[in-house]
């Protein structure tokens, strides 16, 4: 058994996953894996972070690319699939992180160190974070919400075979209105203790 | 009527899911052509002939399809076999050059000439991509071109977006200049008789004029985003080229190889050697000068192009058969009221436009048959068509992201190395070449020939 440690967080809009994963990211002192992932990469490689972070976690537009012996001219899947094999490089190298969305449960699947997690909420809880974070009307916040979420799925639909949200795809699927943030990273980090007693 | 609409629906689906990727392009155009077949001429035209004229395979057995010295080699409508006979066998031939690193040296080796200058590079290599791609086709080009240019563009530390754009737009420029340049051009060709140097004194010379005003235009577009950033790179650090040659004796084999098929190709007219001859010559040329590698080259070939073009034609045939391709040259007539430039102009734009969406080889194959009814009927002579279709089918395929294989493979290894170009870029900077040279090829031909 190794002390090697990934978390894999993917969440609702809106639904505070995001801090659960900061929260765990800190509980087990690893590196915090967002949009700055990107922002590593390109700094690595030496490349215009600009040109890459407005196709971060966006679906493919399936008509203005195509694919011609095996070359995919995508924006939005080659910067996806960048971002892939930048996580399993990661990953094979040994460290410890925890990751939020960018298709890692499935990425990662095979990995012995990875736990994966759907984060859920209620709509009602959602709206209000929403409303709060962004000062939004609650009409606005719903809108922010469909949308973002509609995103998402199409995103991770396109490079995933378990459905975004199915629960056969995660080894937890919480929804964190029943134990608020705090409860649920605590929760979790229960869980991980479990299935990983030597870290 | 019945076979009509049975040919048109199986065109148009057949179309529509080419453009969807849902399923491969070759299982569909063999589905569609499965279908002409059984549907269109055995249910509803009950035709054995149209079917045996379709399939084509008498040509292969005809002397003139091999040899045809002082007469014109023309297809007969149907599966045109000397265009799948010269892809396949070039393709063994690029394979061949590619296995002993011919075109990583090629590339290397101009970088070195120009002392890995960037200006230098961006200009000389636009001029190799327009070159190569002349003879050999221009997804290999962009393959190993834009590779070198990401490679260069790390150690020399520049953005390498801007050559990769302007070597794929010079790669499809180069293509519309001789008859094997790109695969509309070897379907026209082949389906109308016409000979290397036919194109290389017709669109060779509107392509010849329109490098020099892009190579003008991409210069003043691109000279200041082509800056190098940070200290110089150690030389040390450069690649060499004779590093890039896995097997001398077989490079010096591929490159006799691929001087032979210029030489034949640029005399066949004179030669009576077909192109039919000079792909499967070549081919087994390059299999029999590498006994030990077959396998491996052969099973790098690309079937399914193979087998996409065979479907293709097949379906290209129902809309001929059942006389649809009439239907649409009529039409173009009708709406050019016989005006000659009118439809040169139409044959140019619609072909430019409709390429820069979907696929360009359907699209000429589709259209042989209709410029052919259209010379006879606004009495032009074929060839002038011939140019403007190849032009408009070839250049017009440079003006968005998805209408060329060379755009689509040189955005993808582009944005693989973590340079994504999009729609917006992509255009902004290309399309107005691309305006450029059909403005370029549109007034060349009113010239020339009316």
């Amino acid at each position: 058994m190794t002390d090697q440690l990934i978390i894999a967080v993917s969440r609702e809009f809106g639904s505070g996953g995001h801090f659960i994963a900061e929260q765990l990211a800190k509980t087990f002192q690893i590196p915090f894996y967002d949009r700055n992932l990107l922002w590593e990469l390109a700094n690595e490689r030496n490349l215009d972070i600009s040109a890459l972070t407005k196709y971060d976690e966006v679906p493919k537009r399936r008509l203005l690319s195509r694919k011609v012996r095996g070359f995919n001219n995508s924006p939005e899947e080659n910067i996806a699939r960048l971002q892939f094999d930048y996580l399993k490089k990661k990953a094979a190298e040994g460290e410890s992180f925890v990751v939020v969305g960018r298709c890692a449960e499935t990425v990662l699947r095979d990995h012995p160190a990875l736990i994966s997690v759907f984060i859920l909420a209620d709509e009602q809880s959602k709206l209000e974070r929403i409303c709060r974070l962004n000062n939004l009307s609650p009409d606005e916040a719903a809108a922010m919400i469909a949308r973002c979420n509609k995103q998402r799925k199409a995103y991770h639909n396109s490079y995933c075979p378990v459905k975004w949200g199915d629960s056969r795809g995660y080894d937890l699927c919480i929804n964190d209105s029943r134990l608020g943030v705090d409860g649920t990273a605590a929760f979790i980090e229960q869980y991980i203790r479990k299935r990983f007693p030597q870290l | 009527m019945i076979a009509q609409i049975a040919a048109v629906s199986i065109f148009v689906v057949m179309f529509g899911l080419i453009i969807t990727e849902k399923i491969e392009r070759y299982i569909i155009t063999l589905i569609g052509a499965a279908l002409t077949l059984i549907v269109v001429f055995g249910l509803c035209m009950q035709s054995l002939d149209a079917i045996w004229n379709t399939l084509n395979f008498a040509a292969i057995f005809r002397p003139d399809f091999w040899y045809a010295v002082g007469q014109e080699e023309s297809s007969s409508g149907g599966i045109n076999w000397a265009t799948i006979l010269f892809l396949a066998g070039m393709m063994v031939m690029v394979e061949g050059m590619a296995r002993v690193g011919f075109f990583r040296w090629l590339c290397i080796r101009i970088a070195k000439l120009v002392h890995y200058k960037t200006i230098p590079l961006f200009l000389t290599f636009m001029i190799m991509s327009a070159i190569l791609a002349m003879f050999i086709d221009s997804i290999t080009v962009i393959l190993f071109l834009a590779a070198v240019t990401i490679e260069l563009s790390r150690l020399l530390r520049f953005n390498p977006v801007p050559m990769v754009l302007t070597e794929i737009f010079c790669a499809n420029l180069g293509g519309s200049a001789t008859m094997c340049g790109d695969p509309p051009n070897i379907i026209i060709g082949t389906s109308l008789g016409l000979s290397f140097t036919d194109f290389l004194t017709n669109t060779g010379a509107i392509a010849g004029l329109s490098l020099v005003a892009v190579i003008v235009y991409f210069y003043f577009l691109f000279r200041k985003d082509l800056r190098t950033e940070g200290d110089p790179p150690d030389p040390k650090d450069y690649p060499n080229p004779k590093e890039a040659i896995t097997n001398k004796r077989g490079f010096i084999i591929s490159t006799v190889i691929f001087l032979l098929a210029v030489v034949l190709l640029i005399t066949h007219a004179q030669t009576g050697l077909t192109v039919s001859f000079i792909g499967v010559f070549i081919a087994l040329l390059t299999l029999v000068t590498a006994p030990r590698h077959i396998p491996e080259i052969l099973k790098r070939v690309d079937y399914r192009t193979l087998l996409f073009f065979v479907g293709l034609f097949v379906v290209v045939g129902g809309l001929e058969q059942t006389g649809i391709l009439d239907i649409v040259a009529g039409f173009i007539k009708d709406i050019s009221g016989g005006n000659l430039m009118l439809v040169i102009t139409i044959v140019i734009w619609v072909s430019a436009i409709a390429s820069a969406f979907v696929d360009n080889i359907p699209f000429a194959a589709t259209m042989i048959p209709v410029i052919t009814e259209l010379a006879g009927t606004v009495g032009v002579h074929i060839n002038v068509l011939a140019w403007a279709l190849s032009m408009g089918t070839d250049i017009g395929g440079s003006a968005t992201p998805i209408g060329a294989s060379a755009n689509v493979v040189g955005t993808s290894l582009a944005a693989k190395a973590g340079h994504p170009i999009g729609w917006k870029t992509y255009c902004l900077k290309i399309a107005p070449a691309t305006v450029l040279v059909l403005i370029i090829s549109t007034l060349f031909i009113f010239v020339r020939y009316l």
